[in-house]
This record gives structure tokens, C-alpha cells and sequence, in this order.
């Protein structure tokens, strides 16, 4: 009787995926290894029953050497093997390496079904695999599948049930590397074939000379792209909806509503020479949608596109090969990049993603780095918004004040932290070119996510700062500060309101600096200081439960330390 | 035929695994990865002079840092 379905194979083989056609479960699937770090389950119906499913991180052996693989062989072991059943996951186009674990869980008595995915790219890469032959020597049920199109998804679901366990003698490690000899002999062949364009490609990105030439060229496109489509959305849709459509009609709607008093300054907010302004008024109906949808969606539209389609076609892990130098100074190593990419969007999947480095002092270095000087698509979409307006110059330099934060911090980090960081030892994927289908589908899941999690933070962001400076709640707060930010940061004290709300979310704060009429200057220290300082609340729980408590108050004395020492510094070495 | 580590022969060599140096952790990690004592390999590329070594073993491309590849000793053709 099965009571669970294991899926459980070697890292970047389409686990994820195959986990979604099965279940029907949407998870973030990518073309480099670890994309996996949290385990997802879900449902599969079999036989009119409903069977847990469950995804497991990506591991090369059950002799586990890292902490991913750890959980994944700890959970293999919940349950006894007669209740559960393993389906064991190969990547057809590399079928030697993988059979290193199909043997190990076959030796380990569990019942195993293999699944050979990415049949159609073997295929391509004139692999053929005799899938009859490597039953008869296996002795377990092999299916072969192609699960971003879903073809033999079907059959593998019939098959569940004839996974058993099969005796087989322990073979030690080098043995079983020459009876997998012997294997891949009799049931794989291989065509020989030219270098394709592709592979040309692969090697070229991988090269010193040629590889960095091409980096650059994929930084800069990338960037490029994001302002390209984020501005084309804001240009070419949402303002033209907000001012045409929207104001008008908030306009009509509150024409007779004489009594300006608490409700209009909650829902409309302050009228700018007698219009609504939707990035000064701050209120409910007007500036918390245009923050949301009118500066900051168009720019995670943009962002998640291009990320999407970097992940999926594989360059980001070289990219990590090129800049393991840089980031090897900073107690890293290169994979760390995934980790900081995926932190410009959003730095709560980021710090999540920290879980690829191996140690934790690697995973602290990373988080608080994150944290500290990596700005989210929110953050940075606004500080296009205001500060773009006095010329490329400030934003550039915002970006460049960060990024030296990065570096000397960690250098810092990395000389005072005890202990050392593991070696870089990664599988580089090929590039892959998924459907559109496949592309579009993550681009709407990571868009929803980010819609069912900010809109209503940032309503009640607005709310929360229209209630308390409608009841000057806030004058409080302000004096015990106002020393600190006016005399040290040259900021108006009126400012502390809006670094207060950027521990709520960040882009409403940048909105709140708005109205302020703050110069280029301040409007400079104060946009850095709110990428700096404290976290969002949402980046700051993440952080918690990641790196614990002892952990994260010394990340926030940090933060809080650097932030002072930053916003003193920008004050004094800034003349205009 | 000499004995060398990985980080020492130039790029597009092929060479073969005789030894490697190191823990019983990294040896593992290795392993699993398909580098393995009398495992041929070519080495592809290597970044700066301290920085990682690409290799293609088998059909993986796999990334090694400096470090890493100091401790693969090999028998360079």
C-alpha cells in the first residue's frame, strides 16, 4: 500500500516539473542546480486514491555531503519502504552520472520506479537509450518522459504501482562506478555529432577572454531590457489608465465632498493646487495603487521576464564561474550570485536561496550582504521614479554607493569571521531553450505572488501612515529622532516617517519622501539609507528564520551601524 | 607522462585522475560527481590565475574552484 511518492534525483534533472505535471502544484522550476531549496508536496489521485507527492532538493548520492542532500535522504527514511514509493529521476542526455543514485536506492531496498526526463534533448543530442535492455539489467520499471511537454507522464502515473523493491548486492563506490561502466555499454548509444552552434556557445561563455566579453554583453542587455519594458508598461499603459481613467474619475466621485476631513485625507489624501497627484497625495485610492501597480508592477513585470529567461536558458551558473574571484574576497564563492540576483527582486526568495552555499558562515555573509546592499525591484523602481527625474547620474550613483557597500563589507565579514568557506564545486547545465508556454507560466506565478503579497502590505502601509499623521502620532517618534537624521543625515524631520515605514515596505517609504520637497541631495541620502538600513518586515522574518536569533541581531546592529556611518558620510562628502 | 595537479596543465588538455589529495568530504563530493581515480578528463577553461577551472567529464561540464582543482592530481597526455 503506498502511502507517499517520493521524487528524488540528481540536481537540475526537471524534478520540479515532473513534481507539476503529477500534482499540478506550481513550483519555480530553472535550468541550474538548486533551484529546489524548500520541499513542496502536493496530490497525485491513483487508483481513486489521493497519495501525497513530495519533491525532494536535488542530491547526486544517498551518502549525503551537503546539507540539501542531507534533508532529502532524511526524508527518504520518514516512512517504512513498503509504504512509499520512490520515483527516481535521470536526466536522459547524462544517463552515467545519474545511475549512481538509481543504484544506491536500489541497493538500499527501496521500491524504485525510474524515470528518464528530457528524453526529446537526448534525443537532439543523439543519445539513444534502449530503455527495454536497461529494465532487464535493472530489474525496476524505466519510463521515459519529456515532462516540459508532459509527453509519458501518463504512463509513468500507471506504473507507480509495479515499483518494488529488488535485491541487489552493496557494491562500493568504485565498483559501482565500473558495473554503471558496463551498464551504460550494453543500453546506451551514442551518435557522433558536430558541434552545434549551441555548443559552441556553451564553450565560449565558459572561456576567460571570451566568457567576461560576454557577460557584459548579457548585463548590459539584461538591464537594458528590464528599463526597456518596464518604461514601455508605464509609458505606453498604466500612467495612460491612471491619468486618463483613474483620476478623472476619483475626481467626479469626491466633487462634492465639501468637508475635506478625515475620510477624504484617508482615501484621497492631500490635493496638490487642487488636483490629485497620485505620487504626492498618499492616499488609500491614490498613491498606495499607483505606487503598487503604476511604478513598482511594471518594473517586476520587466525584471521577472528577463530573470526568468537568464534562469532558464542556464547562463547564470557561469556567470557564477567568472565572478567566483571577485566573490571568493567576500568569504563566497561564486554561486553566491544566484542568491544576489534573485535578491534584486525580491530579497525574502533571495536570502531563501542563500540555503545553495554550503556553510553557515557563507549563508550569513550572503544574507546580511543581501539584506544590506541589495536593493529589491520595489525599491528600485521608485528611485528610478523620483530620482531619475534629476538625471542617470544619481541613480548610477545610488547603485555604485551599494555595490562598494558590498564589497567592503564583506571584505571586512570575511577577515573577522572565524572559520572558512567551502570551495566552489558546481554542474554546469546546458543551455536550454524552454517553450514560451513554460516561460510565461513561471512569469504569471511569480507575478501573482508578488501581487497577493504587497498589495496588502502596502494598503495597510498607507493606512497605518495616514492615521498616525492625521493624529500627529508621529511627532513623537520624529523628536526622539529628529537629532539624528537632521543634524547627522541633513534630512528635514519629517523624513523619520518615511525610514520608519520602510521596516513596512520600501517603496511606499520612497513615496512617502514624495511630498517632502526634499533636494536632489537629501533626496540621495535618503533613498540610500532606506536601501541600507533596516530590512523590510517581510526580508526581516526570512533572515530570522534562517540565520536564528544570535545571528540576526548581529546582522541588524550591523545594519544600524553602517547606515549611521553611511548617512554621515554621504552628508558631509556630498557639497550640492 | 608527469604528475601534476589540474590547476597546472593549460587549457584543452586531457588528462587522467590518479589521485585525489584532500578530505574524505571532498573526495565524496567528487565521486558522486563522476571524478574518480583513472577518470579521464578535459580540462576546458581557467579563469584569472587563481580562479575557477572548468572540466568536462563524461558528458557534465563541471566548475571546480582553484582550490578544488589543486587537489585533483592528474597524469596529463
Amino acid at each position: 500500500m503506498i502511502k507517499k511518492i517520493y521524487l528524488i534525483g540528481n540536481p537540475n534533472v526537471g524534478k520540479s516539473v515532473v513534481f507539476s505535471r503529477l500534482t499540478g502544484v506550481q513550483v519555480i522550476s530553472s535550468n541550474y542546480p538548486g533551484t529546489t531549496v524548500e520541499i513542496s508536496k502536493g496530490y497525485l489521485q491513483l487508483g481513486g486514491e489521493r497519495i501525497e507527492v513530495v519533491d525532494l532538493p536535488g542530491t547526486y548520492s544517498l551518502e549525503s555531503t551537503s546539507s540539501a542532500e542531507e534533508v532529502a535522504v532524511s526524508l527518504l527514511k520518514e516512512y517504512n519502504k513498503d509504504e512509499i514509493a520512490v520515483i527516481n529521476i535521470l536526466d536522459s542526455t547524462n544517463l552515467e552520472r545519474n545511475l549512481l543514485l538509481t543504484l544506491q536506492l536500489i541497493e538500499g531496498g527501496f521500491p524504485v520506479i525510474a524515470c528518464l526526463n528530457m528524453c526529446d534533448e537526448a534525443g537532439h543530442r543523439g543519445v539513444r537509450i534502449d530503455i527495454g535492455k536497461l529494465e532487464d539489467i535493472l530489474h525496476i520499471p524505466v519510463i521515459s518522459t519529456c515532462a516540459i511537454t508532459g509527453a509519458g507522464i501518463k504512463l509513468l502515473i500507471e506504473r507507480i504501482k509495479e515499483a518494488a523493491a529488488v535485491f541487489r548486492d552493496r557494491l562500493t563506490h568504485e565498483e559501482r562506478w565500473k558495473e554503471i561502466g558496463r551498464i551504460i555499454e550494453q543500453a546506451q548509444h551514442l551518435e557522433h555529432r558536430h558541434h552545434s552552434l549551441r555548443e559552441i556557445l556553451e564553450d565560449v561563455s565558459v572561456r576567460p577572454v571570451s566568457g567576461l566579453i560576454m557577460a557584459a554583453g548579457v548585463i548590459y542587455a539584461a538591464f537594458k531590457f528590464v528599463r526597456f519594458i518596464g518604461e514601455g508598461i508605464i509609458n505606453k499603459f498604466t500612467d495612460p489608465l491612471f491619468i486618463n481613467f483613474f483620476q478623472p474619475l476619483l475626481e467626479k466621485l469626491t466633487f462634492h465632498w465639501q468637508e475635506k476631513g478625515f475620510w477624504f485625507h484617508l482615501l484621497i489624501g492631500d490635493l496638490i493646487n487642487g488636483k490629485i497627484d497620485f505620487k504626492q497625495s498618499l492616499g488609500l485610492l491614490t498613491t498606495a495603487p499607483y505606487i503598487e501597480f503604476g511604478m513598482v508592477l511594471p518594473y517586476v513585470i520587466s525584471f521577472y521576464f528577463v530573470l526568468s529567461l537568464l534562469e532558464d536558458i542556464g547562463y547564470l551558473p557561469r556567470l557564477a564561474i567568472l565572478l567566483d574571484n571577485l566573490l571568493h574576497r567576500l568569504g563566497l564563492h561564486g554561486y553566491a550570485i544566484i542568491p544576489v540576483l534573485l535578491g534584486l527582486g525580491c530579497n525574502v526568495p533571495g536570502i531563501l536561496a542563500t540555503r545553495v552555499l554550503e556553510s553557515k558562515r557563507e549563508r550569513f555573509i550572503a544574507s546580511t550582504l543581501i539584506s544590506i546592499g541589495v536593493p529589491c525591484v520595489p525599491l528600485q523602481a521608485m528611485i528610478f521614479g523620483l530620482l531619475g527625474k534629476f538625471g542617470g547620474f544619481y541613480v548610477v550613483g545610488v547603485y555604485l554607493v551599494l555595490f562598494s557597500l558590498i564589497l567592503i563589507l564583506g571584505t571586512i565579514l570575511n577577515r573577522i569571521l572565524s572559520g572558512y568557506s567551502p570551495e566552489f564545486l558546481l554542474e554546469i547545465p546546458p543551455y536550454r531553450f524552454p517553450p514560451l508556454t513554460i516561460l510565461a507560466r513561471k512569469l504569471f506565478f511569480r507575478i501573482k505572488g508578488f501581487v497577493i503579497e504587497a498589495v496588502p502590505v502596502v494598503l495597510l502601509g498607507v493606512l497605518a501612515i495616514n492615521v498616525l499623521l492625521y493624529f500627529r502620532l508621529f511627532d513623537f517618534v520624529t523628536g526622539i529622532f529628529a537629532p539624528l537624521v537632521n543634524g547627522l543625515f541633513g534630512l528635514p524631520k519629517q523624513a523619520v516617517a518615511a525610514l520608519a515605514i520602510g521596516f513596512l515596505r520600501k517603496d511606499v517609504a520612497v513615496g512617502m519622501l514624495a511630498p517632502l520637497g526634499l533636494s536632489v541631495k537629501q533626496l540621495f541620502i535618503a533613498v540610500t539609507l532606506l536601501a541600507v538600513s533596516f530590512p523590510c518586515i517581510a526580508t526581516f522574518i526570512v533572515l530570522w528564520k534562517e540565520l536564528g536569533v544570535g545571528d540576526v541581531i548581529k546582522a541588524t546592529l550591523l545594519m544600524i551601524t553602517v547606515s549611521i556611518i553611511l548617512g554621515g558620510t554621504l552628508n558631509l562628502l556630498i557639497l550640492r | 607522462m608527469k604528475k601534476i595537479s589540474l590547476a597546472q596543465i593549460k587549457m584543452n588538455r586531457k588528462a587522467k585522475v590518479i589521485e585525489i589529495l584532500g578530505g574524505h568530504n571532498l573526495q565524496n563530493r567528487l565521486m558522486n560527481m563522476g571524478v574518480h581515480k583513472g577518470r579521464e578528463l578535459l580540462k576546458l577553461s581557467h579563469i584569472g590565475l587563481r580562479g575557477p577551472v572548468v572540466i568536462k567529464v563524461g558528458r557534465s561540464i563541471l566548475a571546480l574552484g582553484h582550490g578544488v582543482a589543486t587537489k585533483i592530481i592528474i597524469e596529463a597526455e
